[in-house]
């Protein structure tokens, strides 16, 4: 069963903050997830530009920066809800069968030019999710999955490391459940969610659980430009 | 604590102004004050009729001095104005023999009034006052008071700060109307 996060329940942790050594940075916080907080502004930045405005300005500094905090706050919220999954995901999502072999898959991917796709069982639900890293970590990396872990395995152990994987299926390496979507969760749900559960893509499901699109860091990317 | 922790003030006070800036304000109010004054003082002074009152005084500080702010836009100005010296002639006519409490309530309400009509002019408050405490030349007014003076005045002041201000080629005046 899919780990199935509707998109009008999640709440994303991502207030402003008064911490000036986080001005306009991804820092990490407790839990060790970056966190996004907004350019804080100084009251000198403010001064100045009161200063460059021809007039007299009446108002206080302070009463500027709370009506900019407010401000800020409401429009970041109607830009991460202005875009719906269904706006950016990539469609259709190449579904893999479960019992497919991994060679079959790889070449699949390879083909595709994709790093990972949604699994589906034979109802066609989604039941996880396949990618370079499941492979990765087979082939010596450890849970972040990265190219050069490999490397230096296969350097260590002078030889190929893919070989285990032959004749073993997709639901041996699969990182399952998956975690999915409806269309209707927003973009700024998507990037928490994603910095949350560390996942570089989203199988967007519909009410059936069958897989309609997905949702990937690049399709992310690319919504800043539908923002702009 | 809190309570007299919020008297200390939390903020600084907004820049200083440019010179050129200081000339139009001097220039704005001396013009609108220079106007009020002579239709007072050659017009209407053989008739009875006054056409300054102090309360213009405040008004040119926001018109001519701080034109950006929404205290000193026309619907404050002519609103503000208008509807306190009414509440003040009414509070007069009313309370007149409790002279303390008409003033308070005078400026009170024109107070509450202004801000339920979006029209807060603080010179409004004096207008009102001066309605209760101005003596017998604005008493024998009765609601004319509103219209003459005050209404008048206001218009005059106003039509100033939309010649003047807009001379000024970094200034704009108003920023909206109503």
């Amino acid at each position: 069963m899919a780990n199935h996060i509707p998109g009008n329940l999640l709440t994303t942790d991502m207030k402003t903050t008064d911490n000036p050594k986080q001005n306009g940075v991804c820092a990490m916080n407790s839990t060790h997830l970056p966190r996004c907080s907004p350019v804080d502004i100084s009251n000198d930045d403010i001064m100045e530009a009161m200063k460059s405005m021809q007039g007299y300005i009446d108002i206080t500094p302070a009463d500027f920066k709370e009506i900019y905090r407010i401000t800020y706050a409401l429009s970041r919220d109607r830009l991460m809800n202005a875009l719906k999954a269904a706006d950016i995901m990539t469609t259709p999502a190449h579904g893999i069968d479960i019992d497919a072999d991994l060679i079959t898959t790889a070449t699949l991917l390879a083909e595709k030019g994709i790093s990972g796709a949604p699994v589906t069982d034979r109802k066609n639900g989604v039941v996880g999710v396949i990618s370079e890293k499941d492979f990765l970590r087979r082939m010596g990396a450890d849970q972040r999955g990265s190219f050069m872990q490999v490397i230096a395995h296969c350097l260590k152990n002078k030889g190929c490391v893919a070989a285990p994987m032959i004749n073993r299926a997709v639901r041996d390496i699969m990182t399952a459940p998956a975690i999915t979507a409806t269309p209707d969760i927003p973009v700024g749900q998507i990037s928490a969610l994603m910095t949350e559960k560390n996942i570089n893509r989203l199988p967007i499901v519909d009410a059936a659980g069958q897989p309609v699109g997905i949702v990937t860091r690049s399709d992310l990317v690319n919504s800043y430009c539908m923002l702009g | 604590m809190r309570y007299f922790e919020k008297m200390k003030g939390h903020t600084q006070s907004p820049p200083r102004v440019n010179k050129v800036e200081i000339f139009w304000s001097w220039l704005g109010s001396f013009l609108g004050i220079t106007v009020v004054g002579l239709m007072h003082f050659n017009l209407l002074d053989r008739s009875a009729m006054i056409m300054i009152i102090g309360s213009f005084g405040a008004s040119a500080v926001l018109v001519y001095g701080a034109i950006r702010s929404p205290l000193a836009q026309p619907r404050n100005l002519i609103g503000g104005h208008m509807l306190s010296a009414v509440i003040g002639v009414a509070a007069f006519q009313f309370l007149g023999h409790i002279p303390w409490l008409a003033a308070a309530l005078a400026v009170s309400i024109a107070i509450a009034v202004m801000h339920l009509t979006k029209t807060l002019h603080p010179p409004g408050g004096a207008t009102a006052l001066i309605a209760v405490i101005g003596g017998d030349t604005v008493h024998s007014l009765g609601y004319l008071y509103a219209l003459i003076p005050v209404g008048l005045g206001a218009v005059v002041m106003l039509i100033i700060a939309l010649l003047v201000n807009n001379l000024a080629p970094n200034r704009r005046y108003p920023e909206f109307w109503i």
